[in-house]
């Protein structure tokens, strides 16, 4: 029997500011990904987003609903849910003074990869992303691009089931972001559940199989791209999005 | 959570300042002080040794005083060297102004000294006139000239040497005639032994250096470590790994403890090194017997001490979002770490006291006690536990610290973009410690002859300065902002019974603390009366004791204070934050509980008519009141319980009227998840 690797049901957070007071960030979304499958996040910044994968990592706690990673709950096995999961995005960064093989070791080790296994795994994915070079190099050393193979390499140091990549192309450059949504492809060819959030609609459009809309914390559609456009009768992801959020009333932050 | 601290202590070692910041440093600044201290010991001994100091003689006398220091080189020359060189000068006092000489010294007779103290007043002894004949010698010098000091110390030392001598064999000679058994000679011999007075003197201030050393070097690695990683965004990365929480902190504690335990390792290596062996000279009075076995002592006794900067270091860098803002945290935490550690310097305060539940300053004063010789194994041990008890506590907030979700994710970008009014209550409590700061420093250095001045500069100037600059700081709109509303009329009402029934109140709260913590007797008597003043005109008093204190004080706490933290608390905490807030502010000790009470009622006025102006009222009858009561020396029987429970039914009487007239004060607790 097979789990499905990523499912929510009515996820909510509410933050509470002194200033604004009660601020509904994340309104009962209910999202699943299923092996070899890119779902993907769409939503302007402050939609709600980051704050959606952050409670599927663990880093943050929902404040009312489920979700569950290949079937351990976030909050009753926050420890299990992370074995199973590589988080990435723009702000995880690596530590500079050591480097990458030490920090490959190091995350495979932290993330409970089987010990006798670990030197072999190293040193297959140096090979497979091409570290070489500068596989004993300190990270503060690596230029920008060699520093983004690095993290993702870091992401599946494990070889987890699922991976979260959080507006992964923000502050990469043209070149950089191709080649991360073409490791991003190849990883879903493995058999990798990925979620992938992002603001960029030509990155959806290339890359998800499924996407989900979101704003203001509610999701308002899901479904791949031409389910999406049949539903809207638009044919570009942009006018499909413009008529959800449109729809709502409440266009951008 | 191996994987952990290896990491930790491998990005340490790999960068180069803070290997050297952090251990290098200390390790070689102690040394190269007792270095740098024992040289200029030295040379200053020797320069002492090889100093000629410059006398002129001056007075009708100086054939006498001539004569004296003559015969003052055949005594003291001999043992201390070359002492003083005569010198010939028509105007001393000028030539010591101008340091051609270093001091001069005039010999009057009985008759002369007599009319100079007439002449130009000087106060001291008056001599007697069976002494009459004898003659007075005076050193003149100048004290900001080390030379000059030093010299008239000299001189007068072997002048009094010489003059003991000189009575004592006149005195044989001529037959002395009074009884022997009228005579004692004094001696006094201290039973301390060299080593245990020198280790008392180390033991002083050996836990205040370790521990401003340990604190310097571990705070490098922690707030790196928590700090420095949320800035980097290494921190989101390991909390997406497997590893929990706990497991972060405790392989991060380890690490910093691990920095501190060098530290205090290196330097007691150092003394053992550098004292027990005798390489460097001991600087005089640090001459201590270090041995292998109580550097091991020592080192234990440290141990709790070092989970606990460990620790305290931690929690703060976790409370930082980046490294410059935990940089800033570091000097208040330096100076709550090291003032324990001040224990052993403060007079009369051993550890066989209360002084054993406070951690750090108990295992410093058992230190102290320790090196001199002095071993109570029980009092050490309770020390150690409760020492230790708090590092444990300690840690444990650094672990809630992690849990808590604005610290981990770091998230200042909504905080940043928030200006104004808006950013206002997220930085309300850092200006009140600012005030609180300033207010502190002020009341321990302005005095003033008249107490007046300081009224109306300490409390009249701050209190009302505070509240404009955060008006104008945070753009807020006053009328809000001070709460300046008209209440009910009902509520003037319930402002006239309550505040002379609080007033009572507040005494009878003074006499309830005496059971807890004793009061001073003065304090009880009559409370207020000390600062109050003889003989002030009346509108002074009403003016600088009640209308100054209660306008400008209710302007800053039920005023901007209040304003800024209605959203986080419901209406009860609000009133006791505020009202605790208001009694720290009022430094004596057995000031705050009894003005603490005062701050939650009028915190509470102020809520139930959504205006200052009857907390206004209020403060401004109280002190009013108070400063009447303690001039005119009427005693309103604080000490009777009748007086005291009644006080208490019609304060409720007060509260309850104005509770009826209410119109809450907007938006309490609004942002609070209560």
């Amino acid at each position: 029997m097979s789990v499905v690797p990523v499912r929510t049901e009515a996820l909510s957070k509410v933050f509470y500011d002194e200033s604004r007071g009660e601020v509904r960030a994340v309104d009962s979304v209910d999202i699943t990904c299923s092996p070899g499958e890119i779902f993907g996040l769409l939503g302007a910044n402050g939609a709600g987003k980051t704050t959606t994968l952050r409670m599927l990592s663990t880093v943050l706690r929902p404040t009312s609903g489920q979700a569950w990673l290949m079937g351990h709950e976030v909050r009753d096995a926050p420890e299990r849910v992370r074995e199973n999961l590589g988080f990435y995005s723009a702000s995880t960064a690596l530590y500079p003074k050591i480097t990458p093989r030490e920090t490959l070791r190091f995350f495979a080790r932290v993330n409970r990869y089987p010990r006798r296994r670990i030197e072999a795994r190293v040193d297959e994915l140096i090979e497979r992303f091409s570290l070489e070079s500068y596989a004993d190099t300190r990270v503060e050393k690596l230029s920008g691009g060699m520093k983004q193979k690095v993290s993702i390499a870091r992401t599946v140091a494990h070889d987890p089931p699922v991976l979260i990549f959080d507006e992964p192309t923000v502050a990469l450059d043209v070149l950089n972001a191709i080649e991360l949504r073409e490791i991003i492809a190849r990883l879903r060819s493995e058999g990798k559940a990925i979620l992938f959030s992002t603001h960029v609609m030509s990155e959806a459009e290339q890359l998800c199989d499924r996407i989900g809309i979101i704003h203001h914390g509610a999701i308002l559609a899901t479904g791949t791209l031409d389910q999406l456009r049949e539903a809207t009768g638009r044919h570009y992801l942009e006018e499909v999005f413009v008529h959800y959020a449109g729809m709502r009333g409440k266009i951008g932050t | 959570m191996r994987t952990l601290v290896a990491l930790e202590l491998r990005t340490l070692l790999r960068d180069p300042r803070t290997v050297l910041m952090s251990v290098v440093l200390p390790v070689v600044l102690i040394p190269a002080l007792l270095l740098i201290g024992s040289q200029i010991e030295d040379r200053r001994a020797e320069r002492a040794e090889q100093r000629t100091f410059q006398l002129a003689l001056v007075g009708e006398e100086s054939q006498f005083a001539a004569e004296l220091v003559e015969s003052l080189r055949d005594v003291r020359a001999v043992e201390d060297g070359p002492g003083f060189r005569l010198v010939e000068i028509g105007n001393p006092r000028e030539a010591l102004d101008a340091g051609s000489i270093d001091l001069y010294l005039e010999a009057f007779s009985t008759e002369e000294w007599r009319e100079l103290v007439e002449a130009e007043g000087i106060e001291g002894d008056a001599i007697s006139p069976d002494l009459d004949g004898i003659r007075v010698l005076r050193i003149s010098y100048h004290s900001t000239r080390t030379a000059s000091r030093e010299g008239a110390e000299r001189l007068s030392e072997s002048l009094l040497d010489r003059h003991r001598t000189r009575r004592d064999s006149i005195l044989v000679q001529a037959g002395f005639a009074v009884p022997s058994y009228q005579v004692a000679v004094v001696e006094g011999v201290d039973v301390a032994s060299e080593r245990q007075v020198q280790g008392a003197r180390l033991g002083r201030y050996l836990t205040l250096i370790l521990l401003g050393l340990m604190v310097l070097g571990g705070s490098v690695v922690a707030t790196d470590t928590l700090a420095g990683e949320k800035e980097r965004g290494t921190l989101a990365t390991l909390l997406t790994s497997a590893v929990s929480r706990t497991e972060i902190v405790a392989g991060k504690l380890l690490a910093v403890m691990g920095v501190a335990l060098a530290i205090a390792l290196v330097q007691l290596v150092n003394l053992w090194v550098f004292l027990g062996t005798g390489l460097i000279d001991p600087l005089q009075g640090f001459a201590v017997d270090v041995s292998p076995g109580l550097v091991a002592a020592l080192l234990l006794l440290y141990l709790p001490v070092v989970a606990l900067v460990a620790g305290v270091l931690l929690v703060t860098s976790a409370h930082a979002n980046s490294y410059k803002e935990a940089q800033l945290y570091l000097m208040p935490v330096l100076l709550v770490l090291v003032t324990p550690a001040m224990a052993p310097l403060m007079p009369g305060l051993s550890l066989q006291s209360a002084a054993v539940l406070i951690p750090i300053a108990n295992l410093s004063l058992g230190v102290r006690d320790l090196l001199a010789g002095n071993l109570q194994l029980a009092w050490l041990a309770a020390a150690w536990l409760v020492t230790a008890g708090a590092a444990a506590w300690v840690t444990t907030r650094s672990v809630q610290a992690l849990h808590d979700e604005g610290l981990v994710t770091g998230d200042t970008s909504r905080e940043d973009s928030l200006e104004g009014p808006e950013l206002f209550p997220k930085r309300i409590l850092r200006w009140i410690l600012v005030l609180w700061a300033i207010k502190l420093l002020l009341e321990l250095n302005l005095r003033f002859e008249d107490i007046r001045m300081g009224i109306l500069l300490g409390v009249g100037l701050v209190f009302l300065a505070f509240p404009l600059l955060m008006i104008r700081r945070f753009r807020l709109d006053p009328v809000e902002a001070l709460a300046l509303r008209f209440p009910r009329p009902g509520v003037w009402a319930g402002v006239a019974l309550g505040a002379p029934a609080g007033l009572v109140a507040a005494g009878t709260v003074l006499h309830l603390m005496d059971f807890v913590v004793p009061v001073p007797t003065e304090a009880l008597e009559s409370f207020g009366q000390a600062l109050v003043p003889d003989e002030v005109p009346v509108w002074h008093l009403v003016l600088l004791f009640a209308i100054v204190p209660g306008i400008t004080e209710e302007l800053t706490f039920r005023g901007v204070l209040l304003h800024g933290l209605r959203r986080r608390f419901g209406g009860v905490a609000l009133a006791l934050v505020v009202g605790m807030i208001f009694g720290l502010f009022h430094y004596e000790l057995f000031r705050i509980p009894v003005t603490t009470f005062l701050g939650v009622i009028l915190t509470a006025v102020a809520l139930l008519t959504g205006s200052i102006l009857p907390a206004i009222a209020w403060h401004t009858l109280h002190n009013g009141l108070a400063a009447y009561l303690a001039t005119s020396g009427i005693e309103f029987g604080g000490e009777e319980w009748l007086w005291g429970a009644g006080s208490f039914l019609i304060l409720a009487l007060a509260l309850w009227i104005i509770w009826v007239c209410r119109t809450p004060y907007p938006g309490v607790g609004e942002g609070s998840e209560g």
